[in-house]
């Protein structure tokens, strides 16, 4: 039984062979990417949203909302990593009932370079507002001797991030598998929409942590007086 | 299971190019619309509190005026009446005057038309009573009035000789007027009569209807009159008297 589709390789590219993961997400990025352009090539203030531009609005402003739940002061940057973790996450799962395609997130390599993006970026998105000093003490905080402890604490957290998310939906995969050799004709169907209703948490859950470890690295510099509303102008400002 | 490693580095390189994908054509065209419609919609409704403050004014003024329209139609309809008012008044006046005017004139004119009558009256009762006793004495004692009317003047003009004298001075005619012409022989006997102390003097005998009954004799600058006024005004008291009393009436009333 094939447990990742990393061992598949589709075609071969100068002389480097590409995997079903990769191909894979390719689609998934495609899907993600058309749908957006679609949906926001003619958008203009003065017309009225359409019934798509309206969902892609409530699930943008969701993932915002979100976000800003957990850290009220953060750039929308944080944003844009979070939704894509979210999006990119949930769309690879609700592909799971696509009879023959097989989930990036399957593939221990995406959960890996999942969690190994999450990673990089806290440290990322801490030193981009602390500065590198600032962020640095963050370790030795409350003292010094935690120092080892806070090192493995953020490597286990991406670890955690990695297992988590490849767990749940190969296992949901491999469930499937083995009940549709078992009984062909209901369960592997309520399988898929556990695995659907799984994949969507699994999304939610991998895109809060990482929103999380994000927030812990660049909460210091939050000033406690400052409120949201002026968060978000200040965020727009930086967008512009 | 295991991990790709390239596999590891391929997906995130796609995930950081999803990242900037879904920034440049899904967050930022949903965020700015978004913050559009919030800048816009802020604006319209600044736009509607300045248009409701504006309103607010202009309800405040438009109250104020009709206020002020109110106070000015209400003095203005104060004054209407007060003038009015004063219209009626001298109206009013004006036609008390008016009619008291026209009662005067109409007293007057009741008094012009009494008088008229009176003198009607008294003329008629004075032409009747002319008749009456010319009637009276030619049926009684078959003479005519008017001859012994000239029998009585002849008379009379014997103790006047010296004033009709006097005062015919350089007269040469004497003129006898009476409403009736007078028959010939008592023309004769005025005419001898006159002449008799008033030598070369032309009589002149001429009848007046507005005249009483009775004769006129005028020389010169006299005049002499043996007419029934006398008696008319004696029977106009008498009536007027009665009149006045009513007892005459009330006994006409019962006694038939």
């Amino acid at each position: 039984m094939q447990l990742t589709p990393d061992e598949t390789t589709v075609f071969t590219l100068w002389g480097l062979g590409i995997n079903e993961t990769v191909v894979n997400t390719w689609v998934v990025m495609a899907a993600l990417t058309v749908a957006s352009m679609l949906v926001t090539r003619k958008l203009r203030p003065d017309v009225p949203p359409n019934r798509w531009r309206t969902t892609l609005e409530v699930i943008v402003t969701g993932i915002q909302r979100q976000v800003e739940e957990i850290s009220p002061h953060s750039s929308r940057h944080v944003l844009y990593f979070s939704g894509t973790l979210f999006l990119f996450i949930a769309l690879s799962n609700l592909l799971l009932v696509v009879p023959g395609f097989s989930p990036p997130t399957a593939s221990l390599s995406t959960t890996a370079a999942l969690a190994l993006s999450v990673l990089i970026a806290v440290p990322l998105f801490g030193i981009s507002r602390q500065g590198i000093g600032g962020y640095l003490k963050t370790y030795i905080q409350p003292s010094i001797v935690m120092l080892p402890f806070n090192i493995i604490s953020e490597f286990s957290r991406g670890i955690s991030l990695a297992i988590r998310l490849y767990g749940n939906v190969m296992s949901g995969a491999v469930i499937a598998g083995i009940l549709l050799g078992l009984a062909p004709f209901f369960f592997p169907v309520v399988m898929d929409v556990l695995g659907l209703l799984t994949g969507l948490i699994q999304a939610y859950i991998f895109a809060i942590l990482a929103t999380v470890y994000i927030s812990s690295a660049t909460a210091v510099i939050n000033k406690p007086g400052q409120d949201l509303d002026s968060a978000r102008e200040h965020h727009k400002e930086q967008d512009r | 299971m295991s991990i790709d490693w390239v596999t590891v580095l391929a997906q995130i390189a796609n995930f950081l190019v999803l990242v900037w994908l879904l920034k440049r054509f899904l967050y930022k065209p949903i965020l700015k619309g978004i913050d559009s419609r919030e800048a816009e919609i802020a604006e319209r409704m600044g736009e509607a509190a300045r248009a409701q403050q504006k309103a607010a004014v202009a309800e405040a003024d438009f109250v104020a005026q009709r206020q002020q329209l109110q106070a000015d139609q209400a003095a203005l309809t104060e004054r209407v009446h007060e003038e009015a008012k004063q219209q009626r008044d001298a109206l009013l006046a004006e036609a008390r005057e008016k009619l008291a005017q026209e009662r005067q004139d109409t007293q007057a004119h009741l008094a012009r038309e009494r008088e008229r009558f009176t003198t009607e009256l008294y003329k008629a009762s004075a032409e009747t009573l002319y008749q009456l006793a010319g009637r009276a004495l030619h049926d009684l004692a078959d003479e005519r009035l008017e001859e012994h009317i000239a029998r009585h003047v002849v008379s009379r003009l014997a103790p006047l000789s010296d004033e009709l004298a006097a005062a015919a001075d350089n007269a040469e005619e004497a003129v006898v007027t009476t409403h009736a012409p007078l028959p010939e022989g008592a023309r004769q006997e005025v005419k001898a009569a006159l002449q008799a102390r008033l030598p070369g003097l032309t009589v002149r005998f001429a009848t007046d209807d507005d005249q009483s009954p009775g004769l006129v004799l005028r020389i010169g600058s006299i005049q002499l009159d043996w007419t029934v006024d006398t008696y008319t005004d004696e029977l106009v008291g008498l009536l007027e008297e009665r009149l006045t009393s009513g007892v005459s009436g009330r006994v006409n009333d019962h006694g038939g």
